[in-house]
């Protein structure tokens, strides 16, 4: 089973002060026109920030993906655990791509997609630049390899 | 030899045409406002020349339209103003659909669109042949079709009937088909338009209690009966059959409505009822479709294959489109009933505490701990909960069932598994429970889950989860085997030699 890289609990901890100070914000906002308790914003933000790293670290200790001999196996979750098989067979297409915060601190993701309807795109964080490449062009391969099948 | 269109249709596209023009030249004429321009006769006049010359351009139309079935391609030369040419290469045809409305069938004429694969519109129409000629132009692209697919130039299959719906099972439809949204409009426009009403406003509360119970019964037997005219329009004569590597089904009293599904495009099928239609033994069948669906182009869609029927028969029917196995549910461990008694508790806690809540600081007098009375109907549901879920293996197919209010069985075959994804939430741990639900290509429901394993033990979702890649796998290598000992009948857009 193969890890993330450890940077991306840093991209995780930076997603959850983000949304800690847009919290805050809203908070303080509501403040100043609905006269809410002025302590609410700092301690919700707090809050969030520090749940945000145990969480972080957690959901880094979860996260796990694996090429097997005929599909990609994935586990995730913290609260809910995940765990999702994709069949080579039945990829569609796979993407790299790379947030704002991602580009910051140089990791990437890689999106596979199937033609089903619910788990229609699952998507592996935390690889750097080299490895999502890598990662997206190993699994076309896997793809074109397990078959000619029409997708659908 | 290039073929017209039929005689009788510039003067039904003229008089379609021209129907808005001769209304608003009547109307025109009614008014005082013709006196200024010259008097009614004027603007009739005016009228009666715009409709001759609508009818004029569509015997143009007509004349300068012709379509041709070549070796390879169906030619199709159209236009007045501009000349339009085009060929439309077999191959490329995926679907030619027939379309007759009630006037075209007193004519005998009918419109045939042609379907491309790509384009999401209708590529081509023919607008009108008479109804034999269009029957012969779909058989004929199809047959041409088949053969420039290196296929034995053979006569189409006969259609063989799947399942046609008796009058009763019509009836039914009907019966059930209770639209609430039918009594809200009827409920606006009802007390207005009843002159009476306004008259009983003195009258004494009695009459106007009696007069408006009355007035509730005529509203809600209207809807009903409402419902029950929809029904028997929409689905009146339905048919269901299959032919040539598609399902085909056709209904509808005054427009019948026709459409098909290559067999290859089929992801899934889904068995209904709900408690009521369980009693009288009756259940529902869909037919989930990824790809390619008639009129829609490129979509997933869920198609009605029979809107009801005895269950025996909806079951023989979902055999003859996917032959399956006996099917043999394995229910979630009992400990599953033990977490939703606790979850219905708690969701009648949070009732009471609201309740009680509300007689406490609302005012509200009400002897409110006489909720707690709906604990007795815990057992049941929770029995029932845990008894409609299941999961039966096959040799080919996954089985899922949930639900007691709508329950749903989910058919798939193993070649249609898209993913599989094992959810545990942090609750169903704690009862060593887990979800598997098996992704196909189908239907996207908004309500609903699609075909999955709800609540079964940890163990268990393991062995299942690594069963289901297996059995994809093996089911993907039976059929390229199939492929290698047939090649000379395979052809990927019709995998009609695949049996599952």
């Amino acid at each position: 089973m193969k890890q993330l890289h450890p940077r991306i609990q840093f991209v995780w901890v930076l997603r959850s002060a983000i949304f800690a100070a847009v919290l805050g914000a809203g908070l303080f906002a509501g403040h100043l026109v609905f006269d809410l308790p002025v302590w609410l914003a700092p301690a919700a933000a707090g809050l969030v920030v520090v749940l945000g790293l145990p969480f972080a670290r957690l959901r880094y200790l979860k996260w796990g993906y694996e090429m097997r001999e005929d599909a990609l196996y994935l586990e995730r979750g913290v609260l809910t655990e995940v765990r999702t098989v994709i069949p080579y067979v039945r990829i569609q297409h796979v993407d790299s791509r790379r947030n704002p915060i991602e580009r910051a601190v140089g990791l990437a993701s890689t999106v596979v997609y199937t033609a089903g309807s619910r788990g229609s795109d699952v998507r592996i964080p935390g690889l750097t630049d080299a490895g999502a490449t890598d990662l997206r062009e190993r699994l076309k391969e896997l793809a074109i390899l397990a078959g000619e099948e029409d997708a659908v | 030899m290039p073929s017209r269109l039929s005689p009788l249709s510039p003067v039904y596209r003229a008089l379609q045409r021209s129907t808005g023009l001769i209304v608003t030249a009547v109307v025109v004429a009614q008014t005082d406002m013709t006196r200024m321009v010259g008097g009614p006769l004027l603007v009739y006049a005016l009228g009666g020349l715009a409709v001759a010359a609508v009818l004029g351009y569509e015997l143009l139309y007509y004349r300068r339209f012709t379509y041709e079935l070549t070796d390879d391609t169906l030619d199709i030369h159209s236009g007045v103003i501009s000349r339009r040419d085009r060929e439309l290469p077999y191959r490329r045809i995926q679907n030619v659909d027939i379309s007759e409305n009630t006037i075209q069938r007193l004519l005998g004429i009918a419109a045939v669109g042609l379907e491309t694969a790509g384009g999401s519109s209708t590529e081509g129409s023919i607008r009108f042949v008479s109804a034999n000629e269009a029957r012969r132009l779909q058989r004929e692209i199809q047959r041409r079709k088949r053969r420039e697919q290196g296929e034995p130039d053979r006569e189409p299959e006969p259609e063989t009937e799947l399942f046609a719906l008796s009058p009763t099972e019509l009836g039914l439809i009907g019966v059930l088909s209770f639209d609430l949204r039918v009594l809200g409009v009827l409920s606006l426009v009802g007390p207005g338009s009843i002159p009476f009403l306004s008259d009983t406003l003195e009258a004494p509360m009695a009459l106007v209690g009696v007069l408006g119970g009355l007035l509730v019964l005529a509203l809600l037997g209207s809807a009903w009966l409402l419902g029950i005219v929809v029904a028997v329009v929409n689905y009146y004569g339905f048919r269901l059959t299959r032919a040539e590597d598609e399902l085909r089904y056709e209904r509808g009293l005054f427009r019948r409505y026709t459409g098909s599904i290559p067999d290859e495009k089929v992801q899934a099928l889904t068995i209904e009822d709900n408690p009521l239609k369980r009693y009288f033994g009756y259940a529902t069948l869909k037919v989930e479709t990824a790809g390619y669906s008639p009129g829609r182009g490129e979509s997933r869609s869920s198609l009605v294959a029979i809107p009801i029927a005895k269950r025996a028969r909806v079951e023989a029917v979902a055999d003859r489109i996917e032959p399956l196995e006996p099917i043999e549910f394995d229910r979630p461990p009992t400990r599953v009933r033990r977490r939703y008694a606790a979850r219905y508790l708690i969701v009648l806690g949070v009732l009471l505490a609201a309740a009680y809540g509300a007689v406490t600081y609302l005012g509200v007098t009400a002897p409110w701990y006489t909720l707690a009375g709906l604990a007795v109907g815990i057992p049941p549901a929770v029995h029932l909960k845990w008894r409609h879920r299941g999961v039966s293996v096959g040799d080919d197919h996954v089985i899922t069932r949930n639900g007691v209010w709508l329950r749903t069985t989910k058919i798939v075959p193993y070649y249609r598994i898209q993913s599989v994804i094992d959810t545990r939430t942090i609750f169903q741990r704690r009862w060593g429970l887990a979800t598997v639900s098996i992704d196909t290509a189908g239907t996207l429901s908004i309500v609903g889950q699609g075909a999955a394993a709800v609540d079964i033990d940890v163990e268990t979702a393991d062995t299942l989860r690594a069963l289901l890649t297996d059995r994809l796998q093996a089911a993907i290598l039976g059929r390229r085997q199939a492929v290698a000992d047939h090649p000379s009948r395979w052809d990927p857009t019709s995998p009609e030699t695949f049996e599952w």
